[in-house]
């Protein structure tokens, strides 16, 4: 229940703080089409009425909030579209597009940290720099090489789009290879220092060799920070991923978010960052439920 | 076998699984029952309602959804009958009276009449709808009259030359009244009813749009060609708004047509022989940067002049690019009616003449910091400039060439067109980027006469405003031609713009395709008359 309630009330300070920053930027949507359009202000003066925009700060901000405890996310400074139906439309594609990307990067984390964390050259060494590339390098760089050498040259996948599931591979791709990197080495870490404990010791001492070592003994108790990090990476990418939605010309939560704040749509802004807050809350919320299932160490407290 | 080693192959089992499965899609692919193509747009406007909103882009689908009155024939450039059959102007050039085509039905069933179009005209004249194009393009409308059910008759408040022209853009493309009623002015975006070869079928902004060939119409304009076998009869528009990927989507098939290719990619593509670079000069104002005469230091006009001169526009050229655009010399660029050639060559690149006109007029490097100052202040010119159309880039080399004269440039970027305008709004500005287009430079009043909404030059004289304003009423195409000469003449000569180069959009399309062609304001493409080549 404390987690319920400290949830909420993080929620409530990413509206809030979404409201505050978008009202301190002077001008809305409404007012630059004004401009835009050289038409008589009353008329845009009778839409921010009616859209309640001519309230006082405090008044919008209370009437906001009441809406949205009702689940009105309001609708479109622009063309009146439902916010909550913008959302859902972009929920697809969105929600694909961090699935599959996920699914690369928990695949791939393992992978790579599991090797990386071995002794020695080889396969850990070629997966300690791979970790550091993916790490290091932008995804705008990464993604247009992706689309250069896989779609537009080899031609194996498109480079573009949503809908079908091979439009899912090359974005998937990059971006699970960007959050993988992040995950293996919170892997690598966590085997690193969970080798030197003395129950890991016993079973190395036993003579179990070393990759059963780390699969069956070392890897459980690390399972905790692992799920963690990956239910932030999740949470993240849930409320969309604008660099990779603009390279791969896919709809999605970042891409709208995007081109709201830069009309000064508020309402979209706001439903967008709220919703986004309220999914990566859950979800790590699960993953801390998830964690305490799988390391007896952390029930108890709730 | 170790957990690390099957999950190993289980990876590159899905691999080749994915493999596989993306090979048969590019058979899928080439499976083109429906006709359709893919063209690529670039960038996702505010709206897509033509009577609202002022971009291009829109234009790009929706000419082909609507129909105009009137058509301008991209190659004689001469207006030809659209809804309207025939039409005849009054002596005093206040009255146009429209002989409407009969037998037209809209997309949705709704006959075509002279009440359609004065309830477009009606939505369109609304201050409620809030027209930010189509309704300055009407110019000194003030109202209609239904003669009958195919005669309507526009009065004006004085004469009007370019009417014919504004009745020709998209922008007063005529909509379907039933639709329009249906919808509020936000709405109706998502649900457009037109006339014209091309039906709406869907919009779903940030994702795509697409049309349907209307087998029904039979009203074309004389340069449209009539259907054939292999003739395009679908067409999914999406958006390409990173300009890198546009190049690299066209040749890997994402897309068979693609507008705005960044100038570098378009001459590499020239050279493959699997896509075709269709580069058309867009008429209207180049891209050009407005001086603010109003603001320190380019409130004296031997500053404005020193920045033109000083700016290395051929380098430019080369550099940004690519040579693919001519220099511009004028307010117009070169395509457009009444463009005034003599002005080629003018304030050519001197840095050498720069300087000396500066030291002349009393700036001088006190402090040999690098920028001239004059009573002390330093000569800093403050740049608003957009990030698109590789503005930026053009604006880092300009700050080079005009350090070397002894000006400092600051630039601010606006990400979007209501950036710009509240930064313009704000006054503190030396020069703002800026381009329009349109054929017929009747556009000018708006940006350099004292009642210009536009005017972001802040110049006002007298003998501007009125050979503009008269230039505009006037019917006589030589009166018109010598009126715009001389606007012209004295907008250079107070160097009220830097004009940098004409605007052409470079286009590329696949070996799918063919019959591509583009109308006469340049951007929009006549999809009506695109075929499948019979290649496949």
């Amino acid at each position: 229940m404390q987690k319920l309630a400290s949830a909420l009330a993080t929620l409530w300070l990413a509206f809030s703080v979404v409201f505050i920053a978008l009202r301190v930027v002077p001008g809305d949507g409404l007012t630059t089409q004004l401009i835009e359009s050289g038409a008589d202000a009353s008329i845009f003066a009778t839409r921010r009425a009616a859209l309640g925009l001519d309230q006082p700060l405090l008044a919008q901000y209370v009437e906001t909030l009441i809406k949205l405890l009702r689940g009105d996310l309001g609708v479109s400074l622009l063309d009146g579209r439902d916010v909550a139906q913008i959302i859902g439309e972009q929920l697809a594609p969105t929600f694909s597009l961090a699935l599959a990307a996920m699914s690369v990067a928990i695949l791939l984390g393992f992978i790579l940290g599991i090797s990386a964390a071995q002794k020695g050259a080889g396969f850990a060494l070629i997966s300690r720099q791979i970790i550091t590339f993916g790490l290091s390098s932008p995804i705008y760089f990464t993604g247009t090489v992706a689309i250069a050498l896989f779609a537009t040259r080899l031609g194996w996948f498109p480079g573009s789009g949503a809908g079908r599931f091979d439009q899912l591979i090359l974005p998937a791709g990059v971006l699970g290879f960007h959050s993988a990197a992040a995950l293996a080495r919170v892997i690598e870490s966590q085997l690193k220092h969970v080798q030197t404990t003395p129950f890991v010791r016993t079973a190395t001492s036993k003579g179990l060799r070393q990759r059963r070592v780390l699969m069956v003994h070392a890897l459980r108790p690390t399972l905790a920070p692992i799920i963690t990090i990956i239910s932030i990476e999740m949470g993240y990418l849930l409320g969309g991923a604008v660099i990779t939605e603009t390279l791969f010309a896919r709809p999605g939560l970042g891409r709208v978010l995007i081109d709201a704040a830069l009309r000064q749509d508020y309402p979209i802004v706001q439903g967008i960052v709220v919703w986004s807050a309220a999914v990566f809350i859950t979800i790590t919320i699960l993953g801390d439920v998830l964690s305490a299932c799988v390391d007896p160490r952390l029930r108890g407290s709730a | 076998m170790t957990i690390l080693s099957r999950s190993l192959r289980t990876f590159s089992l899905f691999i080749v699984v994915l493999t596989a499965m993306s090979a048969s899609r590019s058979i899928a692919w080439q499976n083109n029952d429906a006709q359709r193509i893919v063209y690529g747009l670039t960038l996702q406007p505010s709206g897509f309602d033509p009577h609202i909103h002022a971009s291009s882009e829109l234009g790009i689908p929706l000419r082909s959804v609507y129909d105009t009155l009137v058509y301008r024939d991209p190659v004689s450039q001469s207006f030809v009958s659209g809804l309207a059959t025939s039409w005849v102007i009054s002596p005093d050039g206040r009255e146009y009276t429209f002989t409407l085509r009969q037998g037209v039905t809209f997309h949705d069933g709704t006959p075509f009449n002279a009440q359609a179009v004065g309830a477009n005209l009606d939505r369109i004249t609304n201050p409620a709808t809030g027209s930010q194009k189509a309704l300055f393009l009407l110019g000194p409308y003030r109202s209609y009259t239904i003669v009958d059910d195919f005669t309507i008759r526009l009065t004006l408040e004085e004469p009007y030359s370019p009417l014919l022209d504004s009745l020709s853009q998209i922008y007063l493309g005529i909509a379907s009244p039933t639709a329009l009623a249906a919808y509020s002015n936000e709405r109706y975006q998502f649900y457009q009813v037109g006339t014209g070869p091309f039906m709406f079928v869907e919009y779903v902004p940030g994702d795509r749009l697409l049309l349907r060939r209307n087998s029904n119409y039979a009203w074309a304009p004389s340069f449209y060609q009539a259907p054939v076998e292999n003739s395009v009869n679908e067409i999914e528009f999406r958006f390409f708004t990173d300009p890198v990927t546009r190049g690299l989507a066209l040749e890997g098939g994402e897309a068979n047509i693609m507008g705005e290719l960044l100038p570098l990619d378009a001459r590499t593509l020239n050279a493959s022989a699997q896509v075709t670079l269709s580069p058309v000069t867009v008429p209207g104002q180049p891209l050009q940067f407005m001086i603010n005469t109003q603001q320190f230091p380019t409130n004296e006009v031997v500053i404005r002049q020193a920045l033109i001169v000083g700016a290395n526009r051929e380098a430019i050229i080369d550099a940004v690019y690519q040579r693919l655009s001519p220099i511009a010399w004028a307010p117009l660029s070169s395509t457009t009616t009444y463009y005034n050639a003599d002005l080629v060559g003018s304030y050519t690149f001197n840095p050498g003449a720069a300087r000396d006109a500066l030291t002349t007029a009393g700036y001088a490097d006190s402090n040999n910091d690098g920028v001239l100052e004059i009573g002390g202040v330093d000569l800093e010119i403050k740049m608003i400039a957009p990030t698109w159309g590789l503005i930026p880039d053009v604006a880092q080399l300009l700050e080079a060439q005009w350090r070397d004269i002894g000006i400092r440039l600051q630039i601010e970027q606006v990400p979007s067109r209501a950036a710009l305008f509240d930064l313009v709004a704000a006054g503190e500005y030396n020069l703002v980027a800026w381009y329009e287009f349109g054929a017929d430079p009747a556009y000018l009043s708006r940006y350099f006469t004292s009642s210009g909404d536009l005017n972001w030059s802040k110049f006002n004289t007298p003998e501007l405003d009125a050979l503009l304003l008269e230039a505009a009423r006037q019917s006589d195409d030589n009166a018109r031609r010598s009126l715009y000469y001389q606007a012209q003449q004295t907008i250079m000569e107070q160097a009220l713009i830097l004009p940098i180069r004409d605007y052409v959009n470079l286009n590329g399309y696949d070996t799918t395709l063919d019959q591509v062609s583009y109308d006469a304001y340049g951007w929009f493409p006549l999809l009506n008359n695109f075929t499948l080549s019979l290649g496949g």
